[in-house]
């Protein structure tokens, strides 16, 4: 039997709920929220964590290589920033599934599980150290645009967070633009390492906002978190402010756009450009990218190799 | 003593010292790096990535003190030298384990640990000595260094102690790590053929002097774990300060300077 | 401790002090086996780039916090006038006509600057 009280008190606490975000109020961790938004909060965080954590993995790949002191002093110190952001973004969705009686052992367990997504740019390989730069420029610029658009996050444990975390991102940015000016200022060969790069991410860097719609790939969050304001503008919005600020930059370069029908099309104040392959986002995302598994082994073997590490330490807790 | 007022022998000596100080700080940074994103625990990784990124900084001091001396650029210094012409002691270049950092690595936590704190202490003995060094620029160096030895000092301290103290099979892993350790521990404190000359110059305690004041600080930690310092310690035949170097050196020069080697004249 | 509670991945809230004359400031919270390695996390984890003269580091079990029940009793209502200057500006009219300047919060406050003669 239904209890009517309860069904009256959940759908006033709910409409109460609901006018504090409106208000601009933040929600803490022990506030009531509907499972609906505890549920896409804690998609969206571990899923933003975990991409710090996974994305740290192919930066670190060019710290040994990279060809100057300051230059692997810059790349440890960005992917260290990587690691420390994937730290304080678990911490505030460990927080949120405490209620479910799940830690930060289930959530490493559920991404060597491939349960856990992680951003399409951390599964593509890297093949020079024009990507080096370009994942400094570009992709972290990418990552600057969908993390600013939350910074007034309702979420007020996520909204603190990605303060911090936007902070640190101007640093990468102009560490990523560092490497690539060097580069666009250099030989032919340094040039052409570039766009061979720009040429090699550019599908990556339009798949990361996310598709448009649900149309194209058969789901999207974007709906649950505009409607809880986590987040203010949409997929394409976001895209489209990406192009708006970058293009110009990459042209500047003497860069070529490696998709000759983009342009922006003034009576719409729009950009037109040429569709990525979605199909492959939708395999890339389930851990079928260049690079899913190995990553994935990668750090699941060093976990497993070391939980003698975890074991001890907890077995002297008294 | 400034750069101005050395004669050739001297500045012969500050130059070889450096080249060993370098190197090591250099290596020893470049093995810290390939654990970044492995570690056991994530709050760990970010925190050893700043000691890893510290040492780098050291190592960069030293080959700009070389540079000063006219021995050319830092980064070429860094990253042109061949195997042989190294100077870093063979604990440092040591693998942190089979397989590769992109690939497969089955690194081991109790290495590290055990290989960084020993290190750290061998370290923070010759730099408590370079603060009183006769050449000026190292001295100061010297104290910067020490300021960041601190924290390195009570991070891995801290695994080595509770490592040590915990589970018998952590118990375990540890020994076999300090075992392989003080199998590779023969050179640290060594300067090699230059040591006589480095010895003239007071630009640092003597070898003999700094291994005494090693053992003296290092011992009451070890006791503490139960453990003692081998008698084999010191004697094995491969000197890193000599040039004479494994293969692992050579697997780590081909990556770090993979890109370097493109073009060692331009700017990245 | 029970059994449940003895998870590598403890709690541990962080808080420091960018200077010697500032008073502590939450940071954030970070997960160690024991204190003395959320000690060792700490700075890293979240001081690198700033200043930082003193951490301290607590077991969220130590924390006792307030749960949603409890929170009320934080109302209060807004009638306090008396315990504030608010309720008394009405002596600055009445100083004025003994020819008084009102000694009111800035005023006063700026008596520790003053210097001796």
């Amino acid at each position: 039997m239904v209890n009517i009280s309860s069904v009256v008190d959940e759908s006033e606490k709910l409409e109460q709920f609901i006018q504090r975000i409106e208000n601009g109020e933040k929600i803490e961790v022990d506030d009531w929220m509907p499972e609906e938004y505890r549920i896409a909060l804690i998609k969206l965080i571990s899923m933003h964590g975990i991409s710090e954590i996974m994305g740290a993995l192919p930066e670190k790949e060019w710290v040994p290589k990279a060809p100057s002191l300051q230059r692997k002093l810059g790349i440890m110190a960005k992917v260290q920033d990587e690691m420390g952001h994937g730290q304080l973004l678990l911490r505030v969705a460990e927080d949120l599934l405490k209620s479910y009686g799940k830690n930060r052992g289930d959530l490493m367990d559920d991404l060597f599980k491939g349960d856990l997504k992680f951003h399409n740019v951390f599964h593509m390989a890297t093949k020079t150290w024009g990507d080096a730069g370009l994942i400094g420029w570009l992709v972290d610029g990418a990552a600057i645009i969908t993390q600013t658009n939350m910074l007034n996050a309702s979420y007020g444990p996520y909204a603190r967070a990605l303060h911090r975390i936007c902070a640190e991102e101007v640093f990468h940015a102009q560490h990523g633009e560092a490497i690539i000016m060097a580069l666009a200022e250099g030989t032919e060969v340094q040039k052409e390492m570039i766009q061979d790069a720009l040429n090699r991410w550019w599908p990556a860097l339009l798949m990361f906002f996310g598709p448009a719609s649900s149309d194209t790939t058969g789901a999207s969050k974007q709906d649950v978190t505009i409607k809880y304001k986590i987040r203010t503008k949409s997929n394409e919005e976001l895209r489209q402010d990406f192009f708006t600020k970058y293009i110009p930059r990459i042209l500047s370069l003497g860069l070529t756009i490696p998709d000759p029908t983009i342009h922006f099309d003034e009576e719409k104040q729009t950009w037109i450009y040429q569709q990525p392959d979605w199909n492959e986002f939708k395999q890339i995302i389930k851990n079928k990218g260049p690079r899913s598994q190995e990553r994935l082994n990668l750090r699941r073997t060093s976990y497993e190799n070391n939980a003698w590490v975890r074991d001890a330490l907890a077995a002297v807790i008294n | 003593m400034s750069i101005t007022t050395l004669n050739p022998e001297n500045k012969k000596a500050i130059i070889k010292l450096l080249y060993q100080l370098a190197d090591d700080d250099f290596l020893y940074a470049y093995r810290g790096s390939e654990w970044l994103g492995l570690a056991p625990h994530i709050e760990e990784d970010v925190a050893s990535s700043s000691i890893a990124q510290d040492s780098m900084g050291h190592a960069a001091m030293f080959y700009r003190l070389l540079e000063e001396l006219g021995e050319g650029n830092a980064d070429d210094l860094a990253h042109a030298r061949q195997s042989h012409e190294r100077k870093n002691c063979i604990l440092v270049e040591r693998v942190n384990g089979p397989g590769s950092y992109m690939e497969n690595a089955q690194y081991d936590w109790a290495y590290a640990v055990v290989r960084n704190y020993l290190y750290t202490t061998a370290k923070k003995v010759k730099i408590q000595s370079l603060k009183q060094s006769s050449y000026q620029p190292l001295a100061d160096v010297a104290v910067k260094v020490d300021m960041e030895l601190h924290y390195h000092l009570l991070h891995w301290k801290t695994w080595f102690i509770q490592l040590l103290s915990s589970t018998d099979e952590a118990r375990a892993r540890m020994k076999d790590a300090y075992v392989q350790v003080m199998n590779d521990f023969t050179d640290v404190f060594s300067f090699g053929k230059d040591a006589e000359l480095i010895k003239v110059y007071n630009l640092i305690d003597t070898e003999s002097v700094l291994k005494q004041k090693w053992i003296d600080t290092i011992t009451p930690v070890l006791e503490s774990v139960q453990l003692e310092i081998p008698e084999t310690f010191d004697t094995g035949k491969l000197n890193g300060r000599n040039g004479d170097h494994t293969k692992d050196l050579q697997g780590a020069l081909s990556i770090l300077s993979e890109v370097y080697d493109m073009n060692p004249a331009v700017a990245w | 401790m029970t059994n449940e509670t003895k998870t590598f991945y403890q709690e541990y809230e962080v808080f420091s002090k960018r200077t010697p004359t500032a008073s502590f400031q939450h940071q954030f919270s970070l997960l160690a086996p024991n204190e003395e390695m959320a000690i060792v996390m700490a700075q890293e984890n979240f001081m690198r780039r700033e200043p930082v003269y003193d951490i301290w580091v607590v077991n969220r079990t130590n924390i006792r916090r307030l749960d949603q029940e409890e929170k009320q009793i934080l109302n209060r209502l807004d009638n306090k006038e008396y315990r504030n200057t608010k309720g008394y500006g009405y002596l600055k009219k009445k100083w004025r006509h003994y020819e008084q300047k009102m000694f009111d919060e800035k005023e006063i406050l700026s008596w520790g600057k003053e210097k001796s003669k």
